[in-house]
């Protein structure tokens, strides 16, 4: 079994009489790639920000690489390839001298990879990285997180505010660090189709408390869809215990539920109702689904 | 190849991957002795997880579609593509009969009968050893 890349046990964080993170547990394993979803103010950069080593555990730990990152931060930091929501690179230096000077920080630095990323990425290395758009500067920061091939690439919301095109240019960087063995990525994102599409492992905060962690795989088959017609029009929604949405108007009630805990038959055999559609729930049912 | 997937809907996505490069191979767009795309390119194409196109892979090889060749990368198998040929010569003759009989308002569940209907005398008592043995 893979080891984990990121081992967090029981972390919980107060920032005044609030809980940005409650008793939150959860294992990245070696060479996959995690996805951390969860409304704004969810606790997903208060928990990127203990991985970094920016926060020190209160209760709880935090383990990367096997290692603290507050007591040992260069030795995790050099192993990481850190991409924030808002990239705040120094606007008056050139591509290029950005590139130089991140290239000091990491022994791992591959130049050859680094001028292939540029082109990739269709960079100008002598433009000034306050004449870059949005775009651009995301691309540059994600350029020097990946430039020195990081164990971990750790992007916080990396799609925020970008166009369709530039989130495909940092969807396939993403991917093409994945094909690489060994190395493995975590980010945050509230776009759930990049989550869905790229993503093996999903956790969702909620509130500060993770409210579902797992393959994807297994967590989209674990909650179902079912679509129930009733004999007559129903004036209010079909009470289901347990379930976690329900929509619908008339005779058509659709119904999001984890199978685990509510079987689809019983359910329908409980109302009198027939199951005229049965689906696996999409990330966008289930996070609805434990959001409200 | 023209691919499109769908992460959101109840479809895992190498299902609809398996689904797709099959479809490919069923209307010619692909052909035997053709080279799929690495993992690693098919993924970065269609913006998925490499896993996700390495298990689809794998699942078109186990059911022998296609062949993974050591070192060489993917390859469709040129069984299935003659298979498929077949299957889409019978498609045209069974879809000019469907729309022939379409004036006379059957319903699916009739035409159905009277296709297994037609199978079942034409069964030949050598497969009905088969099938009973």
């Amino acid at each position: 079994m893979a080891e984990a890349v990121v081992r967090i046990s029981n972390l919980s964080r107060r920032f005044g009489s609030k809980d940005a993170l409650n008793d939150v547990s959860l294992e990245v394993p070696r060479g996959c790639v995690f996805g951390l979803v969860g409304e704004n103010g969810a606790g997903k950069t208060t928990l990127i920000k203990h991985i970094l080593g920016l926060l020190r555990a209160e209760s709880g730990s935090v383990s990367i690489f096997g290692m603290n990152p507050v007591a040992d931060p260069v030795s995790v930091l050099v192993r990481i390839g850190y991409l924030s929501e808002q990239p705040d690179l120094p606007g008056w230096m050139r591509v290029d001298e950005f590139m130089r000077y991140t290239k000091a920080f990491y022994p791992k630095w591959d130049a050859a990879y680094a001028e292939q990323l540029l082109e990739e990425f269709g960079l100008n290395p002598a433009a000034r990285i306050k004449t870059l758009s949005k775009g651009q500067r995301a691309k540059a920061g994600l350029l020097a997180a990946q430039a020195h091939r990081p164990d971990l690439l750790l992007l916080d919301e990396p799609s925020s505010g970008l166009d369709p095109i530039v989130r495909s240019d940092i969807l396939a960087a993403v991917i093409r660090t994945v094909a690489e063995e060994g190395r493995t990525v975590f980010f945050s994102s509230h776009l759930l189709e990049e989550i869905e599409r790229v993503s093996d492992h999903v956790a969702m905060l909620h509130q500060g408390k993770l409210v579902l962690c797992g393959p994807l795989d297994q967590i989209k088959a674990q909650h179902r869809r079912v679509t129930l017609r009733f004999e007559s029009p129903q004036a209010t929604p079909p009470v289901v215990p347990g379930a976690l949405r329900v929509t619908g108007t008339g005779r058509e009630w659709t119904i999001v539920c984890n199978s685990a805990q509510l079987r689809q038959s019983t359910m329908a055999a409980r109302f009198g109702a027939k199951i005229v559609e049965e689906d696996d729930a999409s990330l966008n049912d289930i996070f609805i689904g434990h959001a409200e | 190849m023209n691919l499109r997937l769908n992460p959101s809907s109840g479809i895992p996505l190498y299902v609809q991957l398996v689904e797709q490069v099959k479809h490919a191979i069923e209307t010619g767009s692909i052909q035997a002795g053709d080279q799929l795309p690495s993992v690693r390119k098919m993924a970065e194409d269609l913006l998925i997880n490499p896993n996700t196109v390495a298990k689809a892979y794998q699942d078109l090889e186990r059911e022998g579609v296609i062949e993974l060749r050591h070192g060489s990368g993917a390859f469709v198998l040129d069984s299935i593509v003659a298979r498929e040929k077949l299957m889409q010569k019978a498609r045209a003759v069974l879809g000019t009969a469907l729309d022939r009989i379409a004036s006379l308002d059957l319903t699916e569940d009739e035409i159905r009968r009277l296709v297994e209907n037609e199978l079942a005398i034409r069964r030949t008592p050598k497969q009905l050893r088969k099938k009973h043995g």
